[in-house]
């Protein structure tokens, strides 16, 4: 009998179940939320925007990685600057860091796409909203470059010159391979924080998973089953992207 | 071995070594001494050609350590933290090196690896990464990378400065058995008891100077005022 009471107690105690029920509270806290809401909840309601609804959710991604391929690119432009020999790169680099920090990314949106984007003779917001979202993420990039880069230690640039590797061997064979393996994950936060961004860009009217909703919401009046829903999409890229970010830190981190 | 030093300076922010000279000849195991910050570790970064001194003349084996290119083709180094790739295997490791700057085969430079990874006990460790195995056998990958060079002189820098002192032990009882291999060594380290049974020659410096050199015997009856504080310290 004692025994098992303890295997029952090991079992509650095992890390999967504990999961199970963490994510039981949050599923019963939902259903509770919903239950109280005063009218019934109706997910068919949703059913004649669905095809608005995953071009949204389509948008939502496309537009994430345009911009985590645009900042990754603006930030390791902007990682080169920092290293340079000439002090105003650096000082430049960090006023625009500074800057960046201290904005909200719906003003840099705004911004972007109401102030900056006309007086360059373009009204595409879109575009410019997206460039919004590219600038705000780049600090961030250069960040990751600048602690991966910066955590090659001197030591091992000895090494590779006591053993006589050349230039494109260093970068080849030891520099780019550590670099890309310490990359990924940070590069993946930031993608999360991308895309979770991409919301604000339903204020300049681009077709992506939020704005689509609230189109809907604003039609139909569904807000439970709408935000729900929306929360729910977004839920679905950014846990398994933060999950596969894990297990690759663990697989290749070095 | 034959180690000459002409008044070699080095200076970082501030000069660490001042005008040092020396010239040693038929030891094969020479242990440098000193608390840190002594300038031990610079200096043997400076003969192994790792680094080049703001001033002076640094001659080994007859090589000119300083203008000879070629001379770091005949230096084994091994770091203070064993300062293997980290996102290598330690086979890989070695054989990187072999393969892509001594113009072995990939098939050759495996073989080497091997056999120098055996000869440090590593059999069943050597296609995990450096994080993956223990302190002590990473830093005997890093001493049998040192050795597949297949180098003049070995140089090593503090090898066990961040291992517990079993795994001091397993490192230095390696070090050890290299001795018959007919190699040279330089080295640095705290481990008093290791340099009586290793060295046949010490230096012992202190504020970037030589202080006091000669065979192990002037550890047990040291005449400068500076070795016989330093003997008290790490006892």
């Amino acid at each position: 009998m004692k025994t098992n009471k303890n295997q029952l107690r090991r079992v509650l105690d095992s890390k999967p179940v504990s999961y199970i029920f963490a994510l039981g509270v949050f599923v019963l806290f939902a259903i509770l939320i919903v239950s109280r809401q005063l009218r019934p909840f109706q997910l068919s309601a949703i059913e004649p925007y669905w095809g608005n609804i995953q071009s949204g959710f389509l948008n939502t991604i496309w537009v994430s990685f345009i911009a985590l391929v645009g900042s990754l690119v603006l930030g390791f432009i902007f990682y080169l600057l920092t290293q340079s020999k000439l002090k105003f790169f650096k000082a430049f680099t960090d006023v625009f860091t500074e800057i960046i920090y201290g904005t909200p990314l719906l003003v840099m949106i705004m911004i972007m796409a109401f102030v900056v984007g006309p007086a360059l003779g373009t009204f595409n917001r879109t575009a410019t909203g997206t460039l919004g979202l590219i600038i705000y993420i780049t600090p961030y990039m250069t960040n990751i470059f600048k602690s991966t880069f910066g955590s090659i230690s001197e030591e091992q640039y000895m090494a590779m010159d006591l053993f006589g590797f050349s230039g494109y061997q260093r970068y080849r064979y030891i520099i780019i391979p550590q670099v890309v393996r310490m990359l990924m994950p940070p590069l993946m936060n930031n993608f999360s924080l991308i895309i979770k961004g991409s919301a604000l860009l339903n204020v300049i009217t681009y077709r992506e998973l939020f704005y689509e909703i609230t189109q809907m919401t604003n039609n139909n009046f569904r807000f439970v089953e709408g935000f729900l829903l929306m929360w729910g999409l977004y839920l679905i890229i950014t846990i398994p992207l933060s999950q596969f970010t894990k297990y690759i830190d663990r697989r290749y981190g070095l | 071995m034959k180690i000459e030093l002409k008044n070699v300076s080095h200076t970082y922010d501030v000069e660490v070594l001042h005008q040092l000279n020396l010239v040693l000849e038929k030891y094969n195991a020479v242990a440098l001494l000193g608390v840190s910050g002594s300038g031990k570790s610079t200096l043997i970064r400076l003969m192994a050609g790792l680094e080049k001194p703001t001033s002076g003349e640094i001659f080994v084996n007859d090589y000119d350590v300083i203008h000879d290119e070629d001379y770091k083709k005949h230096v084994g180094f091994v770091f203070q933290s064993h300062n293997l790739f980290p996102h290598l295997t330690l086979k890989r490791n070695i054989s990187l090196i072999l393969e892509k700057t001594r113009g072995f085969s990939l098939e050759q430079a495996n073989q080497i690896a091997e056999d120098n990874l055996k000869l440090l006990k590593l059999d069943d460790q050597m296609d995990k990464i450096p994080k993956n195995v223990s302190g002590g056998q990473a830093q005997r990958a890093s001493i049998a990378r040192a050795l597949s060079l297949n180098p003049d002189i070995i140089f090593l820098d503090e090898p066990t400065a961040s291992l517990d002192p079993i795994l001091t032990d397993e490192v230095l009882k390696a070090i050890e058995e290299l001795r018959e291999l007919g190699k040279d060594f330089v080295l640095v380290t705290h481990v008093i008891s290791f340099v009586k049974d290793f060295a046949n020659y010490v230096v012992f410096m202190e504020n970037g100077h030589i202080i006091e050199q000669g065979t192990p015997k002037i550890l047990d009856a040291p005449k400068t005022n500076e070795l016989k504080a330093f003997m008290k310290k790490v006892r």
